[in-house]
């Protein structure tokens, strides 16, 4: 009997066991006034930083290159790797204990909404412009505009993205667009779809389910992860938003007419066009079904679906092709993005080498030799000199590739609302996605999930 | 030279030495040093559970660094969401499930495997290894077999591409029927190690006076071996009111809500939402639920085993 209970027990203090404490305490102190003098790429040599990453095409192009890091500045780098599925839990136990046991981590800029609040995460613009601490040739405009902005904000409910501290230096990035099968669809003598409508009836009509085959994929799993790509990029393009700001509240409107026959449209495609177990997708599966020749085309990161084109990587390698995606009916290409950014932890006992470490990673030179040599390619570099320059002559046995992005770079950015409560509200969509999926009326599914995500980022703020 | 040994002690006619006195510090000290193991392993269990049980009280969350105390505001919030009833009602379904296919079925393949054979010996060995593969394991082994566009499942029982395992309606039972896989031979090896510790003289003379097989199994059999099944029944009762693994790595609790158990909320509200209060509560009221069941089944198992000894009709 108390074996049984204290099991129970136990698993209900899996939180407090884990680490996470309401530790933490103040935010420490930026520490980029600390830097005085004049730059110097050794004025931290001889120490030892430690960095949390995820295994990643952008970890696996880096690290080879760190020990021209340890060379260049002293400072060794001890990298610790987490499979990206439980990458961020074991990220937001550690930045919540408050340890500092790492000195700068892998991050995505939706996290920033959540990590920054509680001073988890260091200031980096101070650091930035301080020439002490930075070389005069870092170039941080050079990053793409979008980039830099989506990954900058104030906290405050209804700012936009710009606005406030830079909490991350964007390191690689992948914008959602489609990937098709240019074999097949050379072969039928047909083109990618240019309107929300046309890639509905294409994708319709490359469906083939007694031959296994399906027109399109995209992501459909219980995730937010299911809302950022293709769902949030075409949903904006098609002029929905999802929230607006009234006063000092944000209003959802994912509940609008617009947003609820886009979503209509969505999950229809889903179940026409989609794979059969569309609820439990997520972008392996979509990428692999693409590389398998099974899905005809993907909406989703070009970065994902570009190692499927290298040769060795997939049955398909060689026949893929990029487009941007149906235009919105005012023939705006808005494009969703995710970057994987590198940000210092507010509570590090070395600051210093932990910033010049993201200052090189993030730089032209580290990110160039990254493109010529990563193993699994460089998509997409951050910096437009290096996307201008060494990229670009990877992208020949990549039709569409290149044209894509510089169509849709310049509308690319997030294009979600920032608030605090992002993840709980996002999965929600995702869940009301697939209950729609499942049967239920997108209107009053859709007006459900829009009241209950009103009132938790209200309460948040 | 000589030398005289002195006398060994033996016999009885040698008084044994006294032993040396224990100094009373030493005699005062014992009891702690003896329960120190004990209380490690109280305080490993029950500060967690303190601490956890704490925070269901306070409004923490990542985006409320400094947290204060809410009273029962959490508990309010948590039990008059919709959301926590489904995952109640699928954590129900989904243990009570389990739990009986799991008993059925166990029971039946060790009364199988007690018929000795060469079979039944090969069986009994690889029975186990389902036993040995981690849940999370399973589950993505099971994912790959459920793939409608590649998965070995739809391919043999000619499914084509368009059946989808996962999909609402049918993800309960898909996930159901992984762990009925895993577990089975949990129930089996556990009711048949039951089953060869039975006594044989009552069967034995059942025998002679002529009674059948589904007599003896009736009458003989089954009460006694009722305090085995029981013992099976409640650790997979517990253990699948507390799933998590599987069905996370085969649904992450969908379509929708269809797989949602009480721990994947518990996951999803701390864990992803990084509402750490609310996942708490989640887990506070999971640990009621497994605590006031496991008291109610433990009671039945002691009946059962006073039953099955003679002391109580």
């Amino acid at each position: 009997m108390l074996v049984l209970g204290g099991a129970a027990a136990a698993s209900s203090g899996l939180l407090a066991a884990c680490g996470v404490g309401t530790g933490g305490g103040p935010a420490a102190a930026n520490g980029a006034a600390e830097v005085t003098g004049s730059f110097d790429w050794r004025k931290a040599a001889g120490t030892e930083i430690s960095v949390l990453q995820t295994p990643h095409p952008y970890q696996v192009a880096f690290q080879p290159l760190l020990a021209e890091f340890t060379q260049l500045t002293g400072i060794t780098v001890k990298a610790d790797l987490v499979a990206e599925a439980d990458y961020f839990t074991r990220l937001n136990t550690e930045l919540a204990s408050g340890a500092g046991n790492y000195d700068a981590f892998m991050t995505g800029a939706y996290f920033i909404w959540t990590y920054g609040p509680p001073g988890w995460m260091e200031d980096l613009r101070p650091w930035i412009s301080n020439s002490a601490a930075t070389k005069g040739d870092y170039d941080f405009e050079d990053i793409y505009e979008g980039l830099r902005r989506s990954t900058s904000w104030d906290f405050k409910v209804g700012s936009p993205l710009g606005s406030g501290g830079q909490w991350a230096i964007p390191w690689g990035f992948e914008t959602n667009v489609i990937a098709y099968n240019k074999a097949e669809f050379d072969r039928r003598g047909i083109r990618p779809a240019e309107t929300f409508d046309e890639l509905i009836q294409l994708a319709t009509d490359l469906t083939d389910r007694a031959n296994n085959k399906y027109g399109i994929a995209f992501r459909g799993s219980r995730s937010w992860a299911t809302i950022h790509p293709g769902f949030m990029t075409q949903f904006t393009r098609e002029g929905c938003k999802d929230y607006t700001l009234q006063g000092d509240q944000l209003t959802a409107t994912m509940n609008s007419p617009e947003a609820v026959n886009f979503t209509r449209k969505w999950v229809d495609l889903a179940r026409t066009a989609g794979p059969t177990s569309w609820t439990t997708y997520d972008y392996p599966d979509c990428t692999a079904d693409l590389g398998a020749g099974t899905a005809m085309m993907v909406y989703d990161a070009d970065s994902a679906t570009y190692p499927q084109n290298i040769a060795g990587n997939s049955a398909q390698a060689g026949n893929l092709a990029w487009h941007p995606g149906p235009a919105g009916p005012d023939g705006n290409y808005a494009t969703n993005l995710w970057t994987w950014s590198l940000a210092m932890n507010s509570a590090s006992k070395k600051k210093l080498a932990a910033w010049l470490f993201i200052q090189w990673a993030t730089g032209k030179e580290a990110q160039t030799k990254a493109v010529q040599t990563g193993k699994l390619g460089f998509a997409d570099p951050t910096r437009a000199s290096v996307f201008d320059g060494a990229f670009k002559q990877t992208l020949g046995k990549f039709p569409g590739y290149q044209e894509t992005f510089e169509r849709v770079i310049g509308s690319t950015d997030i294009k979600f609302t920032p608030q605090k409560q992002f993840f709980q509200t996002t999965e929600d969509w995702a869940v009301a996605l697939q209950d729609i999926y499942s049967g239920q009326d997108a209107k009053t599914r859709l007006d459900a999930l829009a009241a209950a995500n009103t009132a938790a980022v209200n309460r948040a703020s | 030279m000589t030398t005289t040994a002195p006398p060994r002690p033996s016999g009885t006619g040698t008084p044994p030495r006294a032993p040396r006195p224990v100094p009373g510090w030493r005699r005062g000290l014992r009891p702690y040093l003896l329960s120190i193991p004990a209380v490690l392993i109280i305080v490993g269990i029950l500060y967690p559970f303190v601490l956890g049980a704490y925070y269901a009280f306070l409004n923490y969350a990542a985006v409320v660094p400094r947290p204060v105390f809410v009273g029962l505001t959490n508990f309010v919030e948590v039990l008059s969401d919709p959301v926590f009833w489904a995952s109640v009602r699928v954590t129900a379904i989904y243990a009570v499930t389990a739990t009986v296919v799991e008993t059925v079925l166990g029971v039946g393949i060790a009364l199988l495997l007690n018929r000795s054979s060469l079979v039944g010996r090969i069986f009994e060995r690889v029975l186990i290894l389902p036993l040995m593969i981690a849940p999370v394991i399973a589950g993505v082994i099971w994912g790959l077999m459920f793939n409608p566009q590649f998965g070995v499942l739809n391919h043999v029982l000619g499914l084509g591409s368009t059946f989808d395992w996962l999909g609402e309606g049918r993800a309960l039972w898909s996930v159901v029927l992984v762990d009925v896989w895993i577990f089975t031979p949990f129930v089996a090896i556990l009711v048949l190690a039951g089953i060869r510790s039975l006594p044989k003289e009552p069967f034995e003379a059942s025998a002679v006076d002529g009674a059948s097989w589904f007599y003896m199994f009736r009458r003989l059999m089954l009460p006694m071996m009722w305090p085995y099944i029981l013992v099976a029944v409640i650790f997979r009762f517990m253990d699948s009111l507390k799933v998590f693994d599987h069905v996370y790595v085969l649904t992450a609790g969908g379509p929708g809500d269809a797989t949602r158990t009480l721990q994947i909320g518990a996951y999803q509200n701390s864990i992803v939402n990084l509402n750490y209060s609310q996942g708490s509560t989640y887990m506070f009221l999971l640990w009621a639920i497994v605590f006031l069941t496991a008291r109610y089944l433990v009671s039945v198992l002691g009946k059962a085993q006073r039953r099955a000894a003679g002391s109580e009709e």
